[in-house]
C-alpha cells in the first residue's frame, strides 16, 4: 500500500502491526520440519493404503449419515428424506449461525460440500455467492460445521447443502423465511 | 521404506519445503498459539501426502497449499476452537511469546517496544476471528489483498471493509488504552 494512501493515524498503527509481526513470528523448534514431514508420510501412506479397502461411502455409510440443523438450540431435524423440510426463521440483515451435525459412520477424507443459496441468502464473509464448494473431511461420529447465514432480502428460499465423496452424494435441504 | 515410498517422500518434501516457512506462519496466525498451529501444520502436510500426485501438477503450490490450509481450519474450526476452550493454559497465549522478546534497543526503548506490542496483542484478541486474520495477514505478514483472498475466497472489496474496520477498532483500543504506536 502505498504511504500516499494511508492517514498518518494508520501509517503508526501499520509500523505496531509490522513490528508485531516480526516480534511474534513463530518459530518452530529445530527438526520440527523434518518430523512433520516424517510423520505425514507414515500416516499419507497409511491413509492410502485405507483407500481401497475402505467399503464405500454408500450404504451403510450413507445411511448412517443425517443433517440435523441446529438453531440456537440442539434438536434434530428430519433429513431430504422425510416429507417435512426442516426450516429456520431469520431476520433480515442479521446473522445467524446454523450449525449441520453429520453423524457419519466412520472417517471419510476428500469429500466436497456445496452449499447453494438463494437469492438474497448469503453465507458471512462470501458476499453475493450463491454457490459455494469446499473440499471437507469428516470424522468419526458427529461432525459440526457451522454456518452464518445473512438474509438481504425479505424473500427467503431454500438452501441446499450437498455432500460429495467418491461418486455419492447425500443432499439435505433446509427453508429459510425471512422476517 | 521401500523405493517407491523413498522417492514419493523425496517428491513431497522437495515440493513442500520452500513453502514450509510461509505455511507455519499461516498455522500460527489462524491457530493463534504454538500448540495447535504445529497440530494444524501437521495435520495439513498429511491431508497432501496422499495428493502428491495433484500436488506436483499444480502451477503455484504455495498459494494452493495455502488455500488447503485455510480450508481445512475452517472445516475443522469447532475442533481447533474446542481445543483453545479445553486445552490452552496461560502459558500457551499469545502474549507469553511477547513477553520473551530478545531486546535489541536500549532498555527504556525495549520497555517501551514490549508494552506497546503486547498492548497490541490484547487489542487484536478483542477482534473477531475475520477481523484480526485479515489485519494479521495483510498488516503483520504483507499479504496482498489479492492473495488473501485466493486464500480465503473472501471477495476483495469485503475484504477491504474488514481491514479497515480491524484498523479502527485495534485504533479505538489502543488510544483507550494510552498506547502511544511508535511510528
Amino acid at each position: 500500500m502505498d504511504r500516499k494512501d494511508i492517514t498518518d493515524q494508520d501509517y503508526e498503527l501499520l509500523e505496531l502491526l509490522r513490528d508485531y509481526g516480526d516480534a511474534t513470528g513463530p518459530r518452530p523448534a529445530a527438526g520440527f520440519y523434518d518430523r512433520a514431514i516424517a510423520r505425514a508420510v507414515q500416516e499419507g501412506s497409511k491413509r492410502q493404503r485405507n483407500r481401497w479397502v475402505m467399503t464405500g461411502f454408500g450404504g451403510a455409510v450413507a445411511a448412517a449419515m443425517a443433517l440435523w440443523i441446529v438453531s440456537g438450540v440442539f434438536f434434530t431435524t428430519p433429513t431430504i428424506d422425510d416429507p417435512v423440510i426442516p426450516s429456520v426463521t431469520m431476520a433480515l440483515e442479521q446473522p445467524q449461525t446454523l450449525n449441520l451435525v453429520f453423524a457419519s459412520a466412520e472417517a471419510l477424507e476428500g469429500a466436497t460440500m456445496t452449499v447453494v443459496l438463494p437469492e438474497g441468502i448469503e453465507i458471512d464473509g462470501f458476499v453475493g455467492q450463491r454457490e459455494i464448494t469446499w473440499m471437507t473431511s469428516l470424522n468419526e461420529g458427529r461432525n459440526i460445521l457451522p454456518l452464518t447465514l445473512i438474509a438481504t432480502s425479505p424473500v427467503g428460499g431454500e438452501v441446499l447443502a450437498t455432500l460429495r465423496h467418491e461418486g455419492d452424494d447425500k443432499t439435505f435441504r433446509l427453508q429459510v423465511t425471512v422476517i | 521404506m521401500g523405493n517407491l515410498d523413498h522417492n514419493q517422500r523425496a517428491s513431497f518434501e522437495t515440493l513442500l519445503k520452500p513453502h514450509l516457512d510461509r505455511l507455519y506462519r499461516l498455522s500460527f496466525r489462524l491457530a493463534g498459539n504454538q500448540h495447535e498451529a504445529e497440530d494444524l501444520f501437521q495435520d495439513v502436510l498429511t491431508k497432501m501426502f496422499p495428493r502428491l500426485d495433484e500436488l506436483i501438477d499444480i502451477e503455484a503450490p504455495g498459494a494452493w497449499l495455502c488455500r488447503v490450509m485455510y480450508n481445512h481450519f475452517i472445516d475443522n474450526r469447532r475442533r481447533y476452537a474446542r481445543q483453545r476452550l479445553v486445552a490452552v493454559t496461560e502459558d500457551q497465549l499469545p502474549g507469553k511469546s511477547v513477553e520473551e522478546l530478545p531486546g535489541d534497543l536500549d532498555p527504556v526503548a525495549d520497555a517501551e517496544r514490549l508494552d506497546n506490542i503486547m498492548q497490541l496483542d490484547s487489542a487484536l484478541a478483542a477482534l473477531s476471528d475475520e477481523h484480526r486474520l485479515v489485519v494479521l495477514l495483510h498488516d503483520s505478514e504483507g499479504y496482498k489483498l489479492q492473495e488473501i483472498q485466493d486464500i480465503t475466497g473472501t471477495p476483495v472489496g469485503t475484504l477491504k471493509s474488514r481491514l479497515h474496520r480491524a484498523r479502527a477498532r485495534l485504533r479505538e483500543i489502543l488510544v483507550a488504552n494510552g498506547t502511544k504506536p511508535t511510528g
